[in-house]
């Protein structure tokens, strides 16, 4: 027990002690580029916090990586790729967009039917490369890649000749009846009762993850599928359906975008938000109850590095570049379970010296 | 006069933490056979690998004719004039016998090999040792003894003149056993010094002359093999009494549980791997299955659990069709099953305990209820065969890649015997693991075995199936070729001398036992 616990106590501070080493770097690097670095470090550093828009920035951005970032999580933990996030962000918002713009309902009942065929749309998103990896052993990582390009097509057909105005000088669509329109709760923001999906979201992954009996088959999947299957587990169902319950969650991360953020649909809605998933899932290890915690934290590095863009000499490349540091840390795993190697050896020897000739069994 | 070699107060640290290697002092005179033994993880292997140059000490000295000497590589070890033939071989399969054996040491004949040099030179060594080889034939096409003797005439042509032999009796059936003893005898004779690693305490008294035993990474002594009982050989390697035989009961056998008719079963490649396998197997007894590995053991097993499709033929647990079904289906019907590997198979290594022991079970209440894992039943339960088995581990939420691999099998052997099985295949049930965990598992197939279990025991020793079984068969190249209705009847030669297709009996002589 005591031991589980130390463990956890190192993988808090490895985390920690990451970050830190990135932010460092981050800093050294703007010290090169910047005439006054500590200025613009200090816009990224503390910018997301200066305004309340700026805060409600952070914060949307947060509940979007939340989502996706649950949604990967499922998939790595069955140990499958996915790249379907992105696709499926698109389809989501423009499925929502749809039932936002073509039906008229009271507001309830709009808003669910709305974040429904959503959720929907991303289930059957997710099921097609699940499937597909299940039965015909095709790759997920190729095929959820020509899958987004697919949805991202399809978006931006259905946006440029259905849902843009003849007049409007954008490519973009009218606004959403506001029945269909995500209430907002804190003035000055767009952060919504978006909110309380994502947090549900947690619980529910965490739920469906460690208290169901597929959550269980799932993990096993992940485990050792081999295992997995010659204890009776359908292995070939935990995937589909993983990636399938997967593209739910980046659904409704669009479904959030357009009803929650930009209230009609628009172009270009993600600019790749379905990886930073990865990121996001990756920095809290899988484990879905972390995965807040690491969007707020990831949310915050972008929102700060747009105001730094904003108010400095600072380009958007930079933060860029401390992203990627933080992703190289957080996988080079190599690096730190080299260290707990070495405590683990100092504790050998520890072991060697007290060492009774007991018995073996 | 100093020994031929002499290691002193060797450690071995690994970065994993684990001291394989305790301050071994270990020595070895010219021309003796010396074996080496100890469970598994006791160090024997190590200890070899550093003298070998395989793995570097934290601590320590070699010492060899009285010098002290550096080995850093293989090739320190070679030209010092050691050779090692390990557990897997390494030969190049589709190279022949001559081309493996003067590998790296090629006859040149104008910057050429020179073959026909090559084939003399082999039939030379060959004839010298008495190791039998054919030396035109590929690696590939001749069976797992010849490939030893390969190894072993390798290591003679690099000019080894001592032999470091890692478990090779593992792989070989009893007369290929007793003719590697005899080859070892004869290189002795000539100024050969072998060192052997076993773990059989019967082949240390048949063939050393010294026996050094390891426990827990230490030399607890080094004997005259003369002056010592196999039970004090055992008592050293444990640290406790051990009981070498199995005490086993008479049971009745009672009905047909398992009833398998004309199994056929042809691989993806086509290659036939089952043909037309027919037995039984009845309540309270335990049926077992002889032969040397890759005879069609695995697929009968794997067949019969549901993690391959059978070609045709049929198989029935009470009456009820097993074949062709997924293995939860198969696993429904009453059938567990104790894999021969189980690091593939039978634990998820990163999972914990508790969640290894319900793999076939999570879906069902008490461990779901109402749709929902009943997360602290699961966890109780674990715990609860964690005292039945005991496994040790500190509790079920541990995961199962803390335990030793005795350990590891005792979590599978937990969760398969307490499904309360009709039908419990064990294939390989004690592989790899140490005296004292096989001695506990042995007592638990006894126990099932007296419950009323139908068991089909497949191993690769052939000690257990004759110790263990009500009755035994042999399988050779996909077939049933032999059935003992009476184990304790039969002998090791007569059973080697099936398993090697020397002997068959007739399919109608046959029927009647199985």
């Amino acid at each position: 027990m005591k031991e589980r616990r130390k463990q956890e106590w190192f993988e808090f501070a490895r985390a920690v002690g990451t970050i830190l080493a990135a932010l460092l770097l981050g800093f050294i690097i703007t010290l090169f580029v910047s005439k006054e670095p500590i200025a613009a470090y200090r816009a990224f550093l503390l910018g997301p916090l200066t305004r309340i828009n700026r805060l409600g920035n952070w914060i949307e951005e947060s509940i979007t990586l939340t989502l996706v970032g649950l949604a990967i999580c499922l998939v790595f933990r069955a140990r499958q790729f996915s790249l379907a996030a992105e696709g499926q962000l698109y389809l989501g918002a423009l499925v929502s967009g749809l039932v936002g713009l073509y039906f008229q309902l009271p507001a309830l009942l709009h808003v669910s039917l709305a974040v429904i065929a959503a959720a929907l749309v991303g289930f059957l998103w997710g099921l097609i490369p699940g499937l597909l990896k299940a039965y015909l052993d095709a790759n997920e990582i190729v095929s959820t890649l020509m899958l987004n390009a697919i949805a991202i097509r399809i978006y931006n057909l259905i946006l440029t000749y259905r849902l843009k105005p003849p007049e409007a000088g954008y490519t973009v669509s009218r606004y959403f009846y506001p029945t269909a329109l995500l209430p907002r709760i804190v003035p000055e923001t767009r952060i919504t009762t978006a909110i309380f999906w994502a947090i549900a979201a947690v619980f529910i992954v965490y739920f469906l993850m460690y208290r169901t009996p597929f959550g269980y088959a799932l993990r096993m999947t992940g485990a050792n599928i081999r295992f997995a299957y010659y204890g009776g587990i359908n292995t070939k169902r935990v995937i589909y359906l993983t990636m399938a319950i997967s593209g739910i969650f980046a659904a409704l991360a669009g479904a959030h975008l357009s009803m929650g953020i930009h209230q009609r649909v628009i172009l270009n809605v993600s600019m790749g938000l379905g990886f930073e998933g990865i990121v996001v899932s990756l920095l809290a290890r899988n484990n879905p109850l972390l995965i807040p915690v690491t969007a707020l934290f990831y949310g915050y590095l972008r929102a700060g590095a747009d105001i730094m863009e904003r108010s400095s000499d600072v380009t958007r490349e930079l933060v860029m570049v401390i992203q990627a540091v933080i992703i190289l840390l957080v996988t080079a795993e190599g690096f730190l379970a080299f260290l707990q190697r070495q405590m683990r050896i100092r504790r050998g020897a520890e072991l060697a010296e007290g060492k009774e000739a007991g018995d073996v069994i | 006069m100093s020994s031929l070699i002499e290691m002193r107060q060797i450690s071995k640290l690994y970065p994993n933490g684990v001291l394989a290697n305790d301050r071994v002092d270990f020595s070895v005179e010219r021309g003796e056979i010396h074996a080496l033994v100890g469970e598994n993880g006791a160090g024997k292997t190590t200890l070899m690998k550093i003298l070998y140059g395989m793995e570097a000490p934290t601590e320590g000295e070699i010492w060899l004719r009285g010098q002290r000497v550096h080995i850093r590589s293989p090739i320190d070890a070679i030209r010092q004039g050691i050779g090692m033939v390990h557990q897997n071989f390494m030969l190049i399969p589709s190279f022949t016998v001559a081309q493996n054996i003067v590998l790296g040491r090629e006859p040149l004949d104008r910057g050429l090999v020179n073959y026909t040099e090559a084939l003399r030179i082999t039939e030379q060594l060959s004839k010298e040792y008495g190791l039998k080889v054919e030396a035109d034939a590929t690696i590939d096409s001749i069976p797992v003894g010849m490939r030893q003797r390969v190894e072993i005439l390798k290591a003679l042509h690099w000019g080894a003149e001592i032999l470091i032999l890692d478990e090779p009796t593992a792989v070989l059936t009893p007369q290929e056993t007793r003719e590697l003893f005899t080859a070892i005898r004869k290189l002795t004779e000539r100024g050969k010094t072998v060192i052997f690693i076993t773990h059989k305490l019967r082949e240390v008294k048949e063939i050393s002359d010294r026996v050094t035993v390891m426990r827990n990474g230490r030399v607890m002594g080094t004997l005259k093999t003369a002056e010592a009982s196999e039970t004090q050989i055992a008592r050293m390697m444990v640290g406790r009494e051990v009981f070498m035989v199995v005490d086993k009961p008479t049971v009745q056998r009672g009905e047909v549980v398992l009833q398998v008719r004309d199994l056929t079963h042809i691989a993806e490649t086509g290659h036939v791997r089952l043909r037309n396998v027919s037995f039984n197997v009845y309540a309270g007894e335990i049926l077992g299955v002889a032969g040397v590995e890759g005879n069609g053991q695995t697929e009968l097993v794997e067949v019969l659990a549901g993690l391959r499709p059978a070609t045709f033929g049929t198989a029935m647990v009470d009456g009820q069709s097993l074949l062709n079904h997924t293995p939860r289906k198969v696993r429904e019907l009453g059938v567990s099953h104790i894999p021969e590997d189980r690091l593939t198979y039978g634990v998820a290594l990163d999972a914990n305990v508790a969640e290894n022991t319900v793999v076939d079970r999570y879906y069902r209440p008490p461990f779901t209820r109402n749709g929902f894992l009943s997360v602290g039943f699961i966890m109780e339960f674990g715990n609860g065969l964690i005292r039945q088995f005991s496994i040790m581990a500190p509790d079920a939420s541990v995961p199962v890649r803390a335990l030793s691999g005795g350990n590891m099998q005792k979590v599978v052997v937990a969760r398969e015997f307490s499904s309360q099985p009709r039908l419990l295949i064990a294939a390989q049930p004690t592989r790899g693991i140490d005296v004292g965990a096989t001695e506990f598992v042995h007592q638990q197939l006894i126990q099932k075995r007296s419950e009323g279990c139908a068991i089909l025991l497949v191993s690769a020793d052939l000690n257990e199936v004759m110790s263990l079984s009500d009755r035994i068969v042999v399988m050779y190249n996909g077939a049933i070729v032999g059935v003992f209705p009476d184990a304790q009847k039969v002998t090791e030669e007569e059973l080697g001398a099936y398993m090697l297709g020397l002997k068959k009996q007739d399919p109608t002589e046959m029927e009647a036992y199985l």
